[in-house]
């Protein structure tokens, strides 16, 4: 080829789909092309274009609008327009103009065509949806995934668990379980009964429960075998795992399937797989006497992230891990302020609610949290409830987690407040939906409790989807307020597209890309009355639903993933550098192809807004 | 000079008059691009000559690039660029410029094979320049010497065209504006780094684009004369 048109050449290799094309293809392309000059105002595409042509903006700006002249995508430099070559891309666009003085290259659709037989990789560019381009990239972010350590702490506990379960039955001897476990060379058995796990023995209950308190090995296992168990669900993660086990100083915990037995995981097994990081913050949580203590660990946290971030675990496992780290951060500031106030004088539970209670926590976001407090406490108890939420609310405070600005904290009275009340606040936010309720639903809507008593949570739990199961008002109402934070457009040189053609030098990645679908899963889930409360599992709960398509579902998970990792990488880099992490992103942070993948995210979340707009109604109610 | 006062195509005949037979006369045999065809209907050859200095009577040619444009469009398929082997050692001070050293130019053709290539690159066609000076003198002067008459072609001059449009809009003229890569930034044309004949013909075809958008808003409504600057 003539090598003379090597900038051509150059400024086209760098940009997809061009970049898929093999050396000699691209240094064939440039001597296709055509090249036309756009004036201001002129349209686009040129009206006496005498054959279809993809083009290629190489500099200026084209702004591409819809039937009712709404802006639906500007193209800047290395901007590709291919729906003259019957390729939908701008599916909603019916015109165009070139906003600027714009020189512009043209491919022949014939060309075209003859390049996508040839080359595969070029192909797969034209011929993917949104859907399989969007799986690809989640694909790709988790196969670069290494083999560090750190990631290790984002894998399940069913990965962990080698052996299938070895059990015993109620009605053995004390004898018969220490054959087995010798025979089978393990720590522990678990007690079943009649198919359900009834309790558990281990080498330290032989010890301490039989030979050193001098009962018959003849006696039956129910004599000496621990109830009253704590289990976890083999999807759990590894981390979350751990942070049980040092909160409750066992050794062994019962891995369950719905119901099933189908392990038990060790301590040793977790230690094969943890990091000496994640465990010493463990066990450095588990030993902290003090605030202060707490606070020097917590300023790990970041670094965690950054660990986590830089080992490509998922953004859905970097959520877990950050919020199962700040629970058991939670749990320890309580016991602190248990141990100084006194047993509680009635049961009570300590809620989590917005990010951590989801589980989408990253490092250090605002607290908020609640008391739930028994129907039977008294007066005279609130004192007490007060000294314990302000004692958490500022150790929280003291480890990062600053005190919420909207106040929906534990420590505000309002919030601290016994079942009976909190049932009389989800019913009024529920039957005469306010803005002042929307507002709160994005945060009490998504609760969990950290710890106390979990029976009563469930029990206010179960009443609140009880009640927000196919309330159609309710829905529309939450519709409508799941459809206040719009995605942008897209990606204009350096600026974010919003809607309305305005600029913006950098975007809020959680308000215009995270809270869009965390708000659409809420309103699926309370809808249909869903238990989970992670937006992934909502969303995946809906999709078994008549609700959502599983489609949709998947391409909402993914479009999540993606925008999450985003934000995660970019957090990263800020924590690299020594920045406090925030959420606002500049376009020139990203690559070429992640502009893309977030443009394909964008349009996904539009398209279930558009869905959910029609079907809620939604609009009506704003 | 009496030749200026004489049409175009009267100075085409009187060359072919005086060719001798060969390429030259080939090429003036040829009618010329009417100055009233229509702005969408013109062939246009965009042209960059790299030459050893300034002076068409001891300087020499190194290299030709050419594109061609119809419909005001630029066809990269038509895209040429000859390099032109010379006797003599190239002048240092010109390599820098156009970085052709001299064994790149021992791979070139000599002039009198490339002249009759170019010259039937161009019959019949509009010639596209950045100061065209230059282009016409040297290849004036080559075919004067080989086939001996003079080299004849419509011309539009960019160069000249944003002179004008500067006079006309009143701006002053700084030293170095009116050069190809200073006038394209005006235009929102991107930055070129490479610095050859071929590179800067499609250059000067994307300035000239430009300029004519902003000249006649209307193509249709234009006619080849409002460009020629010969």
């Amino acid at each position: 080829m003539e090598i003379e048109l090597v900038e051509i050449r150059d400024f086209l290799a760098k940009r997809p789909p061009f970049d898929a094309l093999p050396e000699e293809q691209l240094n064939q392309l440039p001597k296709s092309l055509e090249i036309r000059y756009l004036r201001r105002g002129n349209l686009f595409p040129p009206g006496d274009a005498t054959q279809g042509y993809i083009y290629i903006l190489r500099s200026g700006a084209i702004e591409l609008r819809d039937e009712e002249d709404n802006l639906v995508e500007k193209l800047g430099e290395g901007g590709i327009y291919t729906t003259d070559c019957q390729l939908i891309d701008f599916g909603r666009a019916t015109h165009g103009l070139a906003a600027e003085d714009s020189l512009i290259y043209q491919l022949p659709c014939d060309l075209l065509k003859v390049l996508r037989k040839s080359e595969p990789a070029f192909d797969r560019h034209f011929a993917e949806s949104i859907r399989d381009r969007l799986k690809q990239a989640v694909r790709t972010l988790k196969d670069n995934a290494d083999e560090s350590p750190i990631a290790q702490m984002t894998v399940e506990v069913s990965d962990l668990i080698k052996k299938s379960p070895i059990t015993i039955d109620i009605n053995c001897s004390i004898r018969q379980a220490a054959q087995l476990m010798s025979e089978k060379n393990v720590s522990s058995v678990m007690v079943m009964e009649q198919q359900k796990l009834a309790g558990i023995i281990t080498d330290r209950d032989l010890r301490k429960r039989c030979i050193a308190a001098g009962i018959s090995t003849d006696q039956l296992v129910s004599q000496i075998m621990t109830t009253n168990l704590e289990t976890i669900q083999k999807n759990t993660m590894a981390i979350q795992a751990l942070m049980t086990m040092t909160r409750l100083h066992v050794h062994h915990l019962p891995v369950l399937q719905g119901d099933t037995v189908v392990g038990m995981l060790t301590a040793t097994d977790l230690a094969r797989h943890q990091t000496t990081n994640s465990a010493f913050l463990a066990s450095d949580i588990r030993k902290a006497a003090t605030v202060e203590d707490l606070a020097i660990v917590s300023e790990r946290l970041p670094d965690v992230q950054f660990q986590l971030a830089n080992s490509n675990a998922a953004a859905l496992h970097v959520g877990e891990a950050i919020s199962c780290i700040t629970d058991a951060l939670t749990a320890r500031l309580i016991e602190m302020a248990e141990a100084e106030l006194g047993p509680p004088p009635v049961p009570y539970a300590w809620l989590c609610a917005g990010s951590q209670a989801r589980h989408e926590q990253t490092s250090h976001s605002d607290q908020d949290n609640a008391l739930l407090i028994a129907d039977e406490m008294k007066p005279e108890h609130e004192a007490y409830f007060e000294a314990l939420a302000k004692k958490v609310s500022d150790g929280l405070n003291a480890c990062g987690y600053v005190y919420c600005p909207g106040n929906a904290m534990a420590t505000n009275p309002k919030w601290r407040q016994t079942l009976r009340i909190w049932r009389k606040y989800f019913n009024t936010w529920i039957n005469k939906p306010e803005p002042m309720a929307l507002m709160l639903s994005s945060i009490f809507f998504d609760l969990r409790a950290v710890y106390g008593n979990m029976e009563m949570f469930d029990e206010l739990r179960t009443d609140i989807l009880n009640k927000t199961r196919g309330n159609g008002i309710f829905t529309a109402f939450m519709a409508a307020n799941a459809l206040q934070h719009r995605p942008p457009l897209g990606f204009f040189r350096t600026f974010v597209l919003i809607h309305g053609g305005a600029h913006d030098d950098t975007f809020d990645i959680k308000h215009r890309g995270i809270v869009p679908i965390t708000d659409i899963a809420r309103v699926f889930a309370l809808d249909q009355g869903l238990t989970p409360v992670n937006t992934t599992e909502r969303l995946e709960a809906a999709a078994e639903t008549k609700v959502l398509s599983r489609e949709m579902g998947e391409n909402l998970v993914d479009a999540m993933e993606f925008i999450a990792s985003i934000r995660i990488y970019h957090q990263a880099e800020q924590i690299r550098k020594g920045i406090t992490p925030d959420n606002y992103l500049s376009p020139e942070e990203l690559s070429d192809l992640e502009r893309r993948h977030l443009k394909d995210a964008f349009r996904v979340i539009q398209e279930m807004q558009d869905a959910m707009e029609n079907r809620y109604q939604g609009g009506r109610f704003l | 000079m009496l030749k200026h006062f004489l049409s175009l195509d009267s100075l085409r005949k009187r060359a072919l008059s005086k060719a001798e037979p060969g390429a030259l006369h080939d090429y003036l045999s040829t009618p010329l691009t009417s100055k009233r065809t229509q702005c969408e209907e013109l062939s246009i050859v965009s042209l960059d000559l790299e030459t050893t200095g300034l002076d068409p009577t001891k300087d020499k040619i190194l290299s030709f690039g050419l594109v061609e444009m119809q419909h005001m469009t630029i066809k990269l398929e038509t895209a040429r660029h000859q390099l032109i082997s010379i006797e003599d050692e190239i002048p240092e001070a010109s390599a820098v410029i156009h970085q052709i050293t001299d064994d790149q130019a021992a791979t070139g053709v000599p002039l009198d094979e490339a002249l009759p290539e170019l010259l039937q690159r161009l019959a019949g066609k509009v010639m596209l320049v950045h100061y065209s000076a230059i282009e016409q003198n040297f290849i004036s002067a080559a075919c004067q010497k080989l086939f001996g008459a003079p080299f004849v072609i419509p011309i539009i001059d960019t160069l000249v065209l944003a002179r004008r449009i500067f006079e006309h809009r009143n701006h002053t003229i700084q030293t170095g504006d009116l050069r190809l890569f200073n006038l394209r930034p005006r235009y929102n044309l991107p930055n070129y780094k490479a610095h050859n004949a071929l590179s800067d013909a499609v250059a000067t075809a994307e300035l000239f684009l430009a300029m004519a958008s902003d000249m006649v808003p209307q193509p249709s409504q234009c006619q080849l004369r409002r460009f020629l600057t010969r």
